[in-house]
C-alpha cells in the first residue's frame, strides 16, 4: 500500500529565531527524499516535529489523508513513524535487547524471534545480551533502526545518519535503506552532506534559515546547485596550494604509550611520528578509536615519558600543557564549550585563560583587564569573530564565532605548532570555509598543524601527510596525494 | 564460661534487627537513585516516619494504622521533594539536604509530647518455633512482620529491576532521560514514583525504630542512620544485595561494639565508635572495586535535573 505523508504549512518559533517558517511538502513512498539544510536551518526541528518531539506553533501533518495529532513521541510511534536520532537515543548501560524491548508491550521471547528474523533478513550482527556501551557507533545506529523495524513503519525519518560512520559502514547503511524503500517504507534523509544526496536520493528539499527553498528530483541537480541553493551564495572552493615542504623536523614522537584505568577509554599503542615545519599531518578515524587521548597526550593534559616528545630538540613529554605554550605550542581541543573555554565566563576572560609569561595579563597577582581587553579585541578583528561585545559570554557565541575565538587565541601569539582536534565539527559551511583557509595560512606561514580529524574530505583538503588511527594504533603515514577516501575508509574500519 | 549456641543466635538475631531499618530506607533511595534523582533527604523522610508511626500508635492504638500511616508520612513529605526537584527543577542536593532539616526540625516539635511515653508490644510471628532448631531457630523465628519484609526487600528489588517491564523503564530514565522521553517514557512521572516509593520506604524504617525496635520516641533518635543508608546505596554500588551485606556489617559492627564497651576492652570508645562505619565503607570498596561494573550500574543521570524542552 502507497504511504503518503504531507506537512502542511508547519510553523515553529523560538524566542529570537523562527525554526520552521511556513514549511509544507508532500511525500510518497517508493522514493527516499533528503532534507537537506545547513545547521540552523530547521531540518532538525522538522522532523522532530514530525516524531512528536516537538510540538509546532501552527500548521498540520497527514498521514494517508488522515490528520495526525503528533503530542509526543509515543503517538509518532503509534502512527507507525519511525525516527533515527543523530544524537543516539539509546540507554548506553542497558544490554540492546532492553534497549530493543523497552517501549514494546509484547513478551520477550516472541520479540527475540522476531529480532532475530530482522537480523536475518538484512544481515545484521549484533550480539543481544551486551550492553550498548561496548557497541561501536554503527553497531548502535542498527540498533535504532532495528528498533524501528519492531513496529513496521511505514515512515522511516534518518536524521544525519552517517556523520558517525565509517566509509563502509554507510555504504551497508544506502544498501539497507534502498531495500526498506523497495520495500515500501516511506525514508526521509536528513544530512548537509551533497555527496550523500547524490548517490542515495531521489527527490530533495532544500532548507535554509527555517524556510523551504526547493524542491527538486535529484537528476535535475548536482552537487554545486545543491550548495549554492544551501548557503544562498555562491561559494568559492578553497585549495590548498602544493609547496614543497621543508625537511627541518619540529615535533617527534617516540615510542608514546598510554594505558588508561577507565575501561571505556582507548590505550594508545607505541605511537611514533614526526611533523616537518610548515606541514600538516592529518589523522584520521572514526570517533572513539583514541582520537581524544592522543589529542591529550600531545597537549599535555595526561602526562607521559619525558622523552617520548621532542619538540625543537627539547624533550617535553612531561610538561603540562602551560608548560608546553611557552615552547610555542598551541592546541585547540575539540570540544569547544567545555574544554577550550568556559561557557560562564566572558570572552577576555577566556582570552585570559591562555596565559604566557611574557604577555602580563597579570601584575602581582592582579588582573590587568586593560591589557587583556586590548588583547581580546586584537583577536576578535584578526579573527573576523562577529561581535564587538568582548563582556559576552562565551556560551552565548555561535560554534563557528567560537572556534574562530578559540583559534584566534591560540595562533596570536604565533606559536610554531598548532595541534587541533575537529575543528570545524558541527560549524556551517561559511565558518568551516573560515577555518580551513586559515589552517591553509598557517602552513603557508612555515608552521605546523597536527590535525585530529573524524572529517575525511577535511583532512584530504588540508594535510600533506595522512595517518589513519584505529583502536589507538596509527597506520604507516602515507603522503595524501597516494590517498583516497576510500583507502582512508577500509583503514578507518581496521583493515591493513 | 561456656557460652550458650543459642546466645550466638540471638546475637545475630539482634545484629540482624539492627540491619532492618539501614535495608528499608537503602532499598527504597536505591530505587530513587536509579531513576537519576539523588534524595539527600533520608534522615529527614526516617524521623518523620518514627515519629508519624509512634504518634499514630499512641493516639489510635493501631498498629497497622499506625505502620501504614507512617509509610504515608514518608511519601507525603517525599511528595514535597518530588514537586521541588521534579516540577520546579531544583538542586536535588540542595532540596534534600533542606528536606533533612526540616523533617528533623518537625519530628521534635510533634514529639514534643510524646517523650517518655512507653511504646506498645509489637507481635511477633513464629515465637513457638523459637526453641526448636538450636542457633538457628531465635535467627529464623520470633520476628516481626517487618523484620521478615526486609530481609526479603533487596531479592524483591534486585528482581524487579533486572526482570520486570518497569524496573527496566526505571533504570532507562536514570540512564539518559533524554533518550527516555524521545521514547515516549514520561520522565517525571517515573521519578515521581520512584521518589515517593523511596519516602514510604524510609517512613517504615524509621517506624521500626519508634515501634519494634526501641518502642519509645527519643528526639533525633534516627541517629544518622538516614546518612548511613545513603552512604550503603552509593558504596554498594547500586545493588541491592551488595545493600544487604552492608547493612548486616554495620549493624554486626555497632552490635559486638557495644559489647565490647560493655566488657570493657581497652580500645578508645571513640574508636569503637568509629569502627562500623570505617570497616563497612572499606568491605563495599573493596568488593565493588570493578570499574566496568561501577559504570554499568551508576544511574548517569544522577542527581542532574530533567527539563523537558519544547
Amino acid at each position: 500500500m502507497n504511504t503518503n505523508l504531507k506537512i502542511s504549512n508547519v510553523t515553529k518559533i523560538y524566542p529570537g529565531c523562527v525554526a520552521n517558517d511556513n514549511v509544507s511538502l508532500e511525500f510518497n513512498s517508493g522514493k527516499i527524499y533528503a532534507l537537506l539544510g545547513e545547521n540552523g536551518a530547521g531540518k532538525s526541528t522538522l522532523v522532530k516535529i514530525l516524531s512528536g518531539v516537538i510540538i509546532p506553533d501552527e500548521g498540520k501533518i497527514y498521514l494517508n489523508q488522515n490528520n495526525l495529532k503528533l503530542n509526543s513521541p509515543l503517538d509518532a510511534k503509534k502512527n507507525d513513524i519511525g525516527m533515527v536520532f543523530q544524537h543516539f537515543n539509546l540507554f548506553e548501560t542497558l544490554s540492546v535487547f532492553e534497549n530493543l524491548i523497552i517501549d514494546s508491550d509484547e513478551q520477550r521471547e516472541s520479540l527475540r524471534e522476531k529480532i532475530d528474523t530482522i537480523m536475518k533478513k538484512y544481515n545484521f550482527s549484533i550480539d543481544l545480551d551486551i550492553p550498548v556501551l561496548n557497541l561501536s557507533a554503527g553497531q548502535k545506529q542498527k540498533v535504532e533502526i532495528i528498533r524501528c523495524l519492531i513496529r513496521s513503519p511505514k515512515v522511516l525519518i534518518m536524521d544525519e545518519p552517517t556523520s558517525v560512520l565509517t566509509e563502509q559502514e554507510t555504504s551497508e547503511l544506502f544498501l539497507s535503506l534502498k531495500k526498506f524503500s523497495e520495500e515500501g517504507i516511506l525514508i526521509i534523509y536528513i544530512t548537509h552532506k551533497l555527496k550523500e544526496v547524490m548517490q542515495l536520493c531521489d527527490e530533495v528539499a532544500v532548507m535554509r534559515k527555517g524556510k523551504l527553498v526547493s524542491v527538486s528530483e535529484i537528476k535535475n541537480e548536482n552537487i554545486e546547485s545543491l550548495a549554492n541553493k544551501m548557503v544562498g551564495q555562491n561559494l568559492k572552493t578553497i585549495k590548498k596550494k602544493k609547496v614543497k615542504t621543508s625537511s627541518d623536523q619540529l615535533i617527534k614522537i617516540t615510542n608514546l604509550n598510554f594505558t588508561s584505568e577507565d575501561p571505556f577509554e582507548t590505550n594508545l599503542m607505541d605511537i611514533n611520528f614526526s611533523v616537518n615545519r610548515g606541514e600538516c599531518l592529518g589523522i584520521a578515524g572514526i570517533s572513539g578509536n583514541g582520537q581524544s587521548e592522543l589529542f591529550q597526550v600531545l597537549s599535555g593534559e595526561i602526562i607521559s615519558e619525558k622523552n617520548s616528545i621532542e619538540f625543537n630538540n627539547n624533550y617535553i613529554g612531561d610538561l603540562n600543557p602551560q608548560e608546553r605554550r611557552e615552547y610555542l605550542m598551541a592546541f585547540s581541543p575539540e570540544d569547544r564549550l567545555e574544554q577550550a573555554a568556559i561557557p560562564q565566563m566572558k570572552i577576555f576572560e577566556n582570552v585570559a585563560l591562555n596565559n604566557f609569561k611574557s604577555s602580563n595579563f597579570f601584575d602581582n597577582g592582579l588582573i590587568n583587564e586593560n591589557k587583556i581587553k586590548e588583547h581580546s579585541k586584537k583577536i576578535i578583528s584578526d579573527f573576523n569573530v562577529n561581535t564587538n561585545n568582548i563582556e559576552l559570554k562565551s556560551q552565548f557565541l555561535s560554534g563557528g564565532n567560537l572556534q574562530k575565538l578559540i583559534i584566534g587565541r591560540e595562533l596570536i601569539t604565533s606559536p610554531d605548532l598548532l595541534i587541533c582536534f575537529n575543528p570545524t565539527w558541527g560549524l556551517d559551511v561559511g565558518a568551516i570555509n573560515y577555518i580551513h583557509e586559515t589552517l591553509i595560512k598557517i602552513n603557508e606561514q612555515n608552521k605546523s598543524i597536527i590535525l585530529i580529524s573524524t572529517d575525511t574530505d577535511e583532512l584530504l583538503k588540508l594535510s600533506d601527510k595522512i595517518s589513519v588511527i584505529h583502536k589507538g594504533k596509527l597506520s604507516k603515514i602515507m603522503n595524501a596525494e597516494e590517498v583516497t577516501s576510500e583507502k582512508l575508509g577500509i583503514l578507518m574500519g581496521g583493515a591493513n | 564460661m561456656i557460652i550458650d549456641i543459642n546466645f550466638i543466635g540471638l546475637i545475630i538475631a539482634s545484629i540482624m534487627a539492627s540491619a532492618v531499618p539501614l535495608i528499608l530506607a537503602s532499598c527504597g533511595e536505591l530505587i530513587t537513585e536509579r531513576s537519576g534523582v539523588l534524595n539527600l533527604g533520608v534522615e529527614g523522610m526516617m524521623i518523620i516516619g518514627a515519629i508519624s508511626g509512634f504518634a499514630l500508635m499512641t493516639v489510635t492504638g493501631s498498629l497497622i494504622i499506625a505502620i501504614f500511616g507512617a509509610m504515608l508520612a514518608g511519601v507525603l513529605i517525599s511528595t514535597i521533594f518530588a514537586f521541588l526537584t521534579q516540577t520546579l527543577i531544583t538542586n536535588h542536593v540542595a532540596t534534600g539536604l533542606a528536606l533533612t532539616i526540616f523533617g528533623i526540625g518537625i519530628s521534635a516539635m510533634i514529639g514534643k509530647n510524646f517523650v517518655g511515653i512507653p511504646g506498645k508490644e509489637f507481635p511477633v510471628l513464629f515465637e513457638g518455633l523459637k526453641d526448636t532448631i538450636p542457633l538457628l531457630g531465635p535467627i529464623l523465628f520470633g520476628h516481626s512482620i517487618v523484620f521478615y519484609f526486609a530481609f526479603a526487600l533487596p531479592f524483591i528489588t534486585s528482581y524487579f529491576l533486572k526482570k520486570t517491564k518497569i524496573g527496566l523503564i526505571v533504570r532507562a530514565v536514570g540512564d539518559s532521560p533524554e533518550s527516555a522521553s524521545n521514547q515516549g517514557i514520561n520522565v517525571r512521572l517515573v521519578r515521581y514514583a520512584c521518589i515517593l516509593y523511596g519516602g514510604a520506604m524510609s517512613g517504615l524504617a524509621g517506624a521500626y525504630l519508634s515501634m519494634i525496635y526501641t518502642p519509645q520516641w527519643i528526639e533525633n533518635m534516627t541517629g544518622g542512620r538516614g546518612w548511613i543508608a545513603l552512604a550503603l546505596v552509593v558504596f554498594s554500588t547500586w545493588n541491592p544485595i551488595k545493600i544487604l551485606i552492608g547493612a548486616m556489617i554495620f549493624g554486626g559492627l555497632t552490635i559486638i561494639q557495644f559489647h565490647m564497651q560493655a566488657i570493657g576492652v581497652r580500645i578508645p570508645v571513640q574508636f569503637l565508635t568509629a569502627l562500623p562505619y570505617i570497616v563497612t565503607i572499606i568491605v563495599l570498596v573493596v568488593i565493588s572495586r570493578d570499574s566496568r561494573k561501577i559504570r554499568l550500574s551508576t544511574p548517569s543521570s544522577l542527581g542532574k535535573s530533567f527539563h523537558k524542552d519544547n
